[in-house]
């Protein structure tokens, strides 16, 4: 087995057969676009295929959205995107809530091309779309997090390599979704995932608590923990016997009862525990065996950052912040610590207030990816909260970071305020949504993009949809904002309580809808409350907790 | 088939579809030609638009659209689609001036910000 390359770390390194599977696969979605273009295949034959190869048809053109496994990207691979975006797209990029990217404004007949471009960088488009096991997502601060227990990299790409193509589970009966976290802080929303996993060494090896059923958009729902303590060596029969389950009971007649957290609301928990059970006692278990060679072996295909840090690394670091106040408010909000003392984790906020959440020019792409080969070993992470993040920045050069993101107007000092808002593209770009969700999440951003204020608010998340399907993950941020249309008019259903992480808790609606500007009065409305009302110390949901959501319904209606 | 869409007191049907090649939106002119700006599109009643629009969908494969459908507006010059969904479609995404498709003002509603 050959090395893989150093210059790049923290995705899996591709051996020569998964390069010659993506260009069959790209020759074979080449000839089906070929036969669409000439008449032979109509719409209705061809669109399941271009949906399984991550092409959809949205408002204004084709949508591409790639794959980046577990949110990891190498510079080459930034740097591509960004090519892609300048030649094929309207020189932008936009990084979703499941750590992938989208092209909105992508030609079919360019797309096997893009493919081609895509491939010679290791990445692709599978699985992005269909009724299949999607991108795994993971922590953004995986293998570089103080607090973290275990690297959750190496089984997310074990999860990844079981789950493409898996000829079992190609036409489950709706999407499936797969978060898994080492972290005994859930920064991945695993309980809101049809499996969410937490990771953890155990005595003889790792363990994984492992949620099912969990969800989001039409009907959202609290995942609940099937197993406390998945062996590492039973993980992936796990995983397939769950699937069976579902697969052989999830409903496949009526669209909106189709995930698997509603075949686990309706049979039951128990039942369903009992069914993975006997699916598991059926199965071949040896066939399904994780061995630790195995792991071994997907673990040495992961190159490790040389973590070496001047032993003053971090009193440099506490003078830039000294010296530039400015800065020291940024490392406030924009940085996670690491487990060297002499590096340090940098979020890269891709919601400067007033912009598009989660888009990113080719020029910025360009910049980003030159910063991190300087600055992070060549790698860069996306979150689920539509930012990126630099996992190994020498403490004593966060500063010189700092100074090229400002360059890029990538510095906004918001990560976990308010102003860092979660939001999808909504009616803009997208065919299923209802109303606008990008304007409101810009006003809303520009409202409250002042620094001190954000400051003083403190940690507030806001999360915006424009439809029931939740790209957005309204549900879940401490202010939920849905777009909903009313008789014609886009209006929006204001949510208070969402939680994704350890108290994991679905937002309670407040009332009947606000008209857009009313929308954003009314969330000024409740934050004044809030920041008049608190205690010390207390957070938006302790004091949600406290006050009722009565309170704050007074108060966000007070003048309508 | 879809019930089609019911115009108001002044407003009329129109025709629109996603171009095959690279999905822009374009709208059925005279001689059953797909343009790419609304001013070009035929203004139809709502007894005319249903044969229009079997014809239009039994001749998408040959002129390269899909997703045909109508699209209620009002019968203005141009014609200015009743919803956001469709005036977003006919005029470009309202969050990027700058990618309009015919450089009109953004209306008043839509300015953002």
């Amino acid at each position: 087995m050959t090395q893989p390359a150093s210059r790049s770390v923290g995705h899996y390194q591709y051996e020569e057969r998964d390069r010659t599977f993506l260009q069959e696969r790209i020759n074979e979605f080449e000839g089906q676009v070929r036969r669409r273009l000439s008449g032979e295949l109509s719409e209705e034959e061809f669109k399941p295929l271009r949906l399984m190869n991550g092409v959809y048809l949205q408002l204004h053109a084709y949508m591409l959205r790639v794959a980046i496994p577990y949110g990891v990207l190498d510079s080459r691979q930034l740097h591509r995107l960004a090519d892609i975006a300048a030649r094929y797209d309207r020189n932008y990029g936009h990084f979703t809530t499941r750590q992938n990217i989208q092209f909105n404004w992508i030609a079919l007949k360019d797309v096997p091309t893009i493919l081609r471009e895509l491939a010679e960088v290791d990445m692709h488009a599978i699985q992005t779309s269909g009724n299949c096991i999607r991108n795994v997502t993971s922590d953004e601060f995986a293998g570089a997090a103080k607090d973290e227990l275990m690297d959750p990299r190496i089984h997310a790409e074990i999860v990844r390599q079981w789950s493409t193509l898996h000829p079992e589970f190609t036409f489950l009966p709706r999407k499936f979704k797969i978060a898994i976290s080492g972290s005994p802080e859930d920064r991945v929303a695993a309980r809101f995932h049809d499996i969410g996993l937490l990771a953890r060494p155990g005595e003889n090896g790792p363990l994984f608590r492992l949620f099912v059923g969990g969800g989001l958009g039409r009907t959202p729902v609290v995942g609940q923990e099937l197993f406390d303590s998945v062996k590492e060596e039973d993980l992936i029969a796990t995983l397939e016997a769950v699937l069976r389950v579902y697969n052989a009971f999830g409903r496949r007649d009526n669209l909106y009862k189709a995930r698997i957290k509603i075949l686990v609301q309706t049979i039951g928990l128990e039942a369903f525990r009992k069914a993975v059970e006997e699916e598991l006692a059926r199965m071949d278990r040896a066939a399904y065996r994780l061995t630790s060679e195995h792991v071994a072996q997907i673990r040495a295909r992961f190159a490790l950052p040389d973590l070496k840090a001047p032993a003053d690394a971090a009193d440099v670091l506490e003078q830039h912040k000294k010296a530039d106040p400015v800065f020291a408010r940024w490392v406030a909000s924009n940085t996670h610590p690491h487990q060297d003392e002499g590096h340090i984790c940098a979020v890269i906020s891709l919601k400067t207030p007033g912009a598009i959440p989660g888009d990113v020019t080719a020029e910025q792409m360009h910049g980003l990816a030159d910063l991190s080969e300087r600055h992070s070993f060549g790698e860069v992470r996306v979150t689920h909260l539509q930012n990126l993040v630099f996992g190994h920045v020498r403490k004593d050069q966060l500063h010189e970071l700092w100074q090229g993101l400002k360059a890029l107007g990538l510095a906004a000092p918001n990560v976990g305020l308010i102003s860092d808002i979660v939001s999808c593209p909504g009616l803009d770009y997208c065919n299923l949504a209802n109303a606008r969700s990008l304007p409101l999440a810009q006003k809303l951003g520009a409202r409250f993009g002042d620094a001190d204020l954000q400051a003083e608010i403190g940690a507030l998340s806001i999360h915006m949809s424009g439809c029931i399907n939740a790209c957005g993950h309204h549900h879940v941020g401490n202010i939920g904002l849905l777009g909903v249309d009313k008789r014609g008019a886009e209006t929006y259903q204001i949510l208070l309580g969402g939680d994704a992480g350890e108290n994991a808790a679905i937002g309670g609606i407040l009332g009947p809808s606000f008209a857009e500007d009313e929308a954003v009065d009314a969330v000024a409305r409740i934050v004044e409350f809030y920041l008049g009302q608190r205690q010390k110390g207390e957070t938006f949901a302790a004091m949600l907790k406290r006050c009722g959501l009565k309170a704050f319904k007074e108060v966000a209606y007070e003048t309508v | 088939m879809k019930r089609l869409s019911r115009p108001g007191e002044g407003e009329i049907l129109l025709l629109t579809a996603s171009r095959l090649l690279d999905g822009r939106i374009v709208w059925l002119g005279e001689g059953d030609h797909w343009h790419e700006s609304i001013a070009e599109a035929v203004r139809f009643t709502y007894e005319e638009a249903g044969p229009a629009l079997e014809r239009a969908l039994a001749e998408a494969e040959q002129k390269e659209v899909v997703a045909v459908y109508e699209v209620v507006a009002r019968d203005t010059r141009p014609p200015e689609p009743v919803t956001t969904r469709e005036a977003i479609r006919a005029h470009g995404p309202s969050v990027h001036p700058d990618f309009s498709y015919d450089h009109a003002p953004v209306r008043e509603k839509e300015k953002v910000g």
